[in-house]
């Protein structure tokens, strides 16, 4: 194991969740990026390398050897090994396993075949929006950016629309358990599983594993043309491409991984474009912009911002030496305003061409799976708002989320009027 | 200048970025979901590199010779 370099030229501080109440700390990503080298972080269990500059970013990610998903975790403190192991899904693992886990589900994702759910995503969006504007003010996030992904992935699993209610409720319990506190009880749901072998800690966690194997258990039995089916037939044909606790977490996973990230860039997007009114206006004028304006929110809100990786063998990274068995944690929300790739970084410019955004990833086999799905939801949002021309219009300030990990919009009040 | 490319059906991961870059050639398998390549398998070098670039699995290379 290395230690900290003895001449530390900074002592960087960007984990303290505090610290993003405010927005993303800029300045303190722009001095490590401007620092040669690797930068060490302290952190409670053990400090971390940071990546900070796009280009260390990119071939970090796509060097997944070296750099591994499934030694300690991929948030920023590590997993004691049994809790690791119950909560293990596709995001932390290596190949094989990986490969074999992310062929079960590509299939779905790729983006010819997310195509086919444009018009289910186009209706939830139109639903969403009409009843806005029809309030003409209110919370952007609850109103729209957090219902749309959330009904979007439940219509998608086979999830029957007289649960989706219950599910929603879930999911917000799961995003509480990304902060600080939780307002569930240990016990909640029946559960009885020690909280930390659950993802997020959460109880609601042991409620959703519930629900997806009941629903695994009914479309074994029913197939439909839906994602649950799709899993369970892999379970079926061959009993170990897909373990219970596998199925679970992967279930799971699918339920959550889509919802806060989508819901941020909705967020973020949506002031983005309150703030910057001739952009919008841009966009209104010239609809085939939208693809670019697309890529644009992406990289503006960073809806995560950043993973971990946890080296296998000594390695050198940005001329730093890293030894085997250390945290090494990619910032996304740096490699997005890095000025090395990016003209004018903090210019929110939906025009912006050859957009190399980090936001679902640098690049290698944990590129998020729900790319092109989030991409169609902010497509079909964009093109629904440009067609009804509708304006928003900040009311206040936004509240944003206590995390060092997603960049949270937990609500922000917003008029909407549409203006011929 | 053309270049003959190939996919590693190990590694690949089945994301369909091959296919959505070059849908001439490159076809995902209805069966197993992984990518094949159909016809020649030749490209412009320019559009082979960055084929290469954008697949996350790191599946795709240039055959020798
Ligand atoms: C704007 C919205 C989204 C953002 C910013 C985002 C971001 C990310 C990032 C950065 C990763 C990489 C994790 C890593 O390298 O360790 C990832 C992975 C993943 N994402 Fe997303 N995501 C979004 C939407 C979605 C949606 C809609 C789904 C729906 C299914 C989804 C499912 C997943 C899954 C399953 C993985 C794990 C992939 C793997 O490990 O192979 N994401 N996402």
């Amino acid at each position: 194991m290395s230690t900290a370099p003895t001449e530390a030229p900074l002592s960087p501080n960007v984990t303290d969740a505090s610290l993003y109440l405010d927005g993303i700390p800029y300045d303190r990503f722009a001095e490590m990026r401007a620092t040669p080298g690797l930068v060490w972080h302290d952190y409670h269990d053990g400090g971390f390398w940071a990546v900070t500059r796009h280009a260390d970013v990119r071939t970090m990610s796509r060097d997944a050897e070296v750099f591994s998903s499934a030694v300690g975790h991929t948030n920023l403190w590590d997993l004691e090994a049994d809790a690791l192991e119950a909560r293990r899904s596709l995001i932390d693992t290596d190949s094989p396993d990986h490969t074999r886990l992310r062929r079960l589900v590509a299939r779905a994702f790729t983006p010819k075949n997310i195509r086919r759910w444009e018009d289910t995503v186009r209706v939830i969006t139109a639903e969403l929006l009409d009843e806005f504007v029809e309030k003409g003010q209110g919370d952007f996030v609850a109103e729209v950016a957090a219902p749309l992904p959330i009904r979007v992935i439940l219509t998608m699993l086979g999830v029957p629309v007289e649960d989706a209610g219950y599910l929603v409720e879930l999911s917000n319990f799961l995003v509480e358990g990304t902060g600080e506190t939780q307002s569930i009880p240990p016990d909640a749901f029946g559960n009885t599983t020690e909280l930390r072998l659950l993802p997020f800690n959460s109880p609601a966690s042991h409620a959703l594993f519930e629900y997806g194997e009941k629903m695994g258990e009914m479309r074994r039995n029913d197939p439909q043309d839906d994602l649950v089916t799709s899993l369970v037939q892999a379970e079926a044909e061959d009993g170990d491409r897909l373990s219970g606790s596998e199925y679970r977490n992967l279930f799971h996973l699918l339920v959550f991984a889509g919802n806060e990230t989508t819901r941020t860039a909705l967020s973020h997007g949506a002031m983005a474009l309150a703030d910057h009114p001739d952009q919008w206006q841009r966009v209104l004028d010239d609809p085939s912009l939208i693809e670019s304006a697309t890529e644009e929110v992406l990289r503006w809100s960073s809806p995560v911002m950043h993973m971990r990786r946890t080296t296998t063998k000594e390695v050198e990274l940005a001329g730093t030496t890293l030894g085997a068995g250390e945290k090494v944690v990619m910032w996304y929300s740096s490699a997005n305003r890095d000025d090395a790739v990016f003209d004018d970084p903090f210019a929110f410019d939906v025009g912006r061409q050859d957009n190399a955004h980090f936001s679902f990833g640098g690049g290698g086999p944990h590129l998020c799976l729900g790319a092109y799905l989030a991409r169609l939801e902010i497509i079909v949002l964009l093109e629904e708002m440009a067609k009804r021309k509708l304006h928003l219009t900040r009311l206040g300030e936004p509240v944003r989320a206590p995390s060092n990990f997603v960049h949270g919009v937990l609500s922000v009040d917003m008029a909407v009027e549409a203006r011929a | 200048m053309m270049v003959r490319i190939q996919v590693n059906q190990e590694s690949c991961i089945g994301s369909g970025q091959c296919e959505m870059l070059e849908e001439e050639t490159f076809v995902l398998d209805d069966d197993t979901g992984i990518s094949q390549v159909v016809g020649t398998g030749l490209l412009p070098a320019d559009r082979a590199e960055k084929v290469i670039d954008m697949c996350p699995g790191r599946a795709i290379s240039l055959t020798e010779t």
